[in-house]
């Protein structure tokens, strides 16, 4: 099994070798009209929670195997490709395997088409984004979805960019292919997107059978050398608001932090703070070291989650990370009180090619 | 015929002796780099700490103009990664986050080589340029220019450049930080023609803040390409 396993990861590894030898060679041939982007992620974590507050196994496992593909002719055609195979240890054992993407793109003159699912991003935030209406549902403890476990929607989009103004037309589906997940409806989507004086900003319009419509905008600005700030604004049967900003120190730690109003404030707003360096230090042994430690707060009950993440990469394919969440709040009494553990540890282990 | 001959004589000593101009040296250093208008290179960078390799890079640059880039990072660990650079403006694309996240200018140096050193290679429209003096360097004479930022998303804030005078070519550069530290040094090591234009192929950033470390820059494949401009935009959903 491990031999046959060996043996399908060399032969990936020649398939993504051959081109990026070929393209060694010092002429200077032209790029040929059609590209190919292959990439694969095997990644093994077991995960450990102490203090468990209900019945249930302490210890658990996940595999994940994570292919991507895409192609494209003479920047015309396109197509894109991303499954996710799932095997969790958790008591008993699931498989399941997830389509992330699957779309095929056409370019016409300044328009851009695609048809298939796919995952579209439209809000600025990092850990909330009240815009975005056809985002991947936001678990704000995951705001990176660190195992790449999105799914998209099925859509068809349109795409307009002309000099600076981009103007973003979808129409997704709550479900063409398989059952509509509950409470999930058809989407109809507008997104006008423009540079203003250092602001890239979005206006967004949507619409959903049998609710109100949906009206947003957001914004990103850099202000001189080290700070980034972004905001959301969206109103569909109530107002929502996220305000947030990034900030780079020269030793290059960065801090992100996030206050978020949802539409159904008496639930609660958060504050969202994460403290951050990639590369720890420039020098051997220490720039394949990765840390992140991360707060996520209810502020109205008081109830918040540690987020801590370490990440050591080895040689070119491989990479270690240590994961650990520590929920606190009045137990059973409060939004993250609510997680049955005191405290969650995962190991994973990486191999991309 | 002396008499007649002196006129051009001191003409050509004149002009021997006139400094140069900085602008048309530094344009000249940037058709180097920037073969065409529109096109797409190969990148490959290599980090070395105390003479032994420990990374490497490969990524594909496509450059639009003086304001427009689009790197698309290719190593194993990086694959999915897109970097945007429309003048001062810069944005990354993640795989996980699967959306632009606006960057700072700080955070075009990292590593030995930054996101800078790859994706600002236009010189003419990020710097002021004057010349100092000549001088020799390794037996060559060469022109020194100092180049001082004239906009924020600069990568350097200042950068004094040897350019040698007999082709203008580069032979070796300084990097400085607002502060006035130097952060870097490099040496321009070799150029071949691809499609009668002369370009640079490999250069050397050696970093100064550490020393024994440096990094090897190399690029490998120009191509000549007509890119479209919503190629460049950040709103654009379309993403390799």
């Amino acid at each position: 099994m491990r031999g046959a396993q060996t043996g399908h990861l060399a032969c990936l590894a020649l398939l993504v070798a051959a081109p990026a030898a070929a393209q060694d060679a010092p002429a200077d041939a032209a790029l040929a009209p059609d590209q190919t982007r292959l990439a694969l992620s095997l990644y093994e974590e077991p995960a450990f929670a102490a203090g468990l507050r209900i019945p249930g196994p302490w210890a658990s496992n996940l595999l994940l195997a994570e292919p991507s593909f895409s192609w494209r002719h003479a920047q015309r055609w396109r197509l894109a490709a991303s499954l996710a195979a799932i095997g969790s240890t958790d008591g008993d054992t699931h498989g399941q395997l997830r389509v992330r993407e699957a779309w095929a793109g056409f370019t016409a003159g300044d328009f851009d088409f695609s048809l298939g699912k796919k995952i579209l991003r439209w809000g600025t935030g990092y850990a909330f984004t009240p815009t975005g209406v056809l985002d991947p549902p936001r678990n704000p403890i995951d705001p990176t979805d660190r195992l790449s476990l999105n799914e998209g929607r099925q859509m068809v989009a349109a795409d307009w960019v002309s000099g600076r103004h981009a103007l973003t037309a979808v129409w997704a589906s709550a479900g063409v292919f398989g059952n509509r997940p509950a409470g999930m409806t058809d989407t109809t989507a507008l997104r006008y997107n423009t540079m203003i004086a250092g602001f890239d900003t979005a206006a967004i319009f949507a619409h959903d059978p049998g609710r109100h419509d949906f009206y947003g905008a957001n914004f990103t600005r850099v202000v001189g050398e080290a700070l980034e700030v972004h905001g959301e604004f969206a109103h569909r049967d109530s107002n929502a608001v996220l305000l947030g900003g990034k900030y780079m120190l020269r030793s290059g730690v960065n801090s992100i932090f996030e206050w978020y109003s949802p539409p159904s404030p008496r639930l609660g707003r958060y504050a969202y703070l994460s403290i951050g360096k990639s590369r720890l230090r420039e020098l051997p042994g220490w720039k394949q070291w990765d840390l992140s430690l991360g707060l996520l707060a209810n502020t109205t009950d008081r109830s918040r989650i540690v987020i801590l993440d370490v990440t050591r990469r080895v040689a070119d394919h491989f990479s270690l990370t240590a994961h650990t969440q520590t929920p606190g709040g009045k137990r059973w009494r409060s939004e993250y009180g609510m997680i049955p553990y005191s405290a969650l540890v995962s190991i994973g282990f990486r191999y991309q090619i | 015929m002396f008499r007649t001959a002196l006129p051009f004589i001191l003409m050509a000593a004149a002009a021997t002796a006139a400094p140069p101009d900085p602008d048309a040296l530094l344009k000249q250093f940037d058709s180097l780099r920037n073969g065409w208008d529109s096109y797409v290179v190969r990148v490959s960078i290599r980090n070395f700490e105390q003479g032994k390799q420990d990374e490497e890079h490969l990524y594909e640059v496509y450059q639009k103009g003086t304001e427009k880039s689009y790197v698309e990072f290719l190593s194993p660990r990086e694959k999915g990664q897109h970097l945007l650079m429309l003048g001062d403006d810069m944005w990354i694309y993640l795989p996980d986050t699967s959306r632009p996240i606006r960057i700072t200018p700080l955070e075009r140096l990292t590593g030995n080589a930054s996101n800078g050193d790859v994706a600002r290679t236009h010189y003419v429209t990020d710097y002021i340029a004057v010349f100092l003096r000549t001088e020799t360097v390794d037996g060559a004479s060469c022109h020194l220019l100092e180049l001082t930022a004239r906009r924020k998303g600069s990568t350097y804030r200042r950068i004094l450049l040897w350019l040698r005078a007999s082709d203008s070519r580069p032979i070796k550069a300084d990097f400085f930080a607002a502060s006035g530290k130097q952060l870097k040094s490099a040496t321009y090591d070799r150029y071949q023609e691809a499609n009668g234009q002369l370009l640079l192929r490999r250069m050397t950033i050696y970093d100064h803040v550490r020393q024994g470390s440096h990094s090897v820059i190399e690029y490998l494949q120009f191509t000549q390409r007509a890119l479209p401009d919503r190629m460049f935009h950040q709103g654009r959903s379309e993403r390799f």
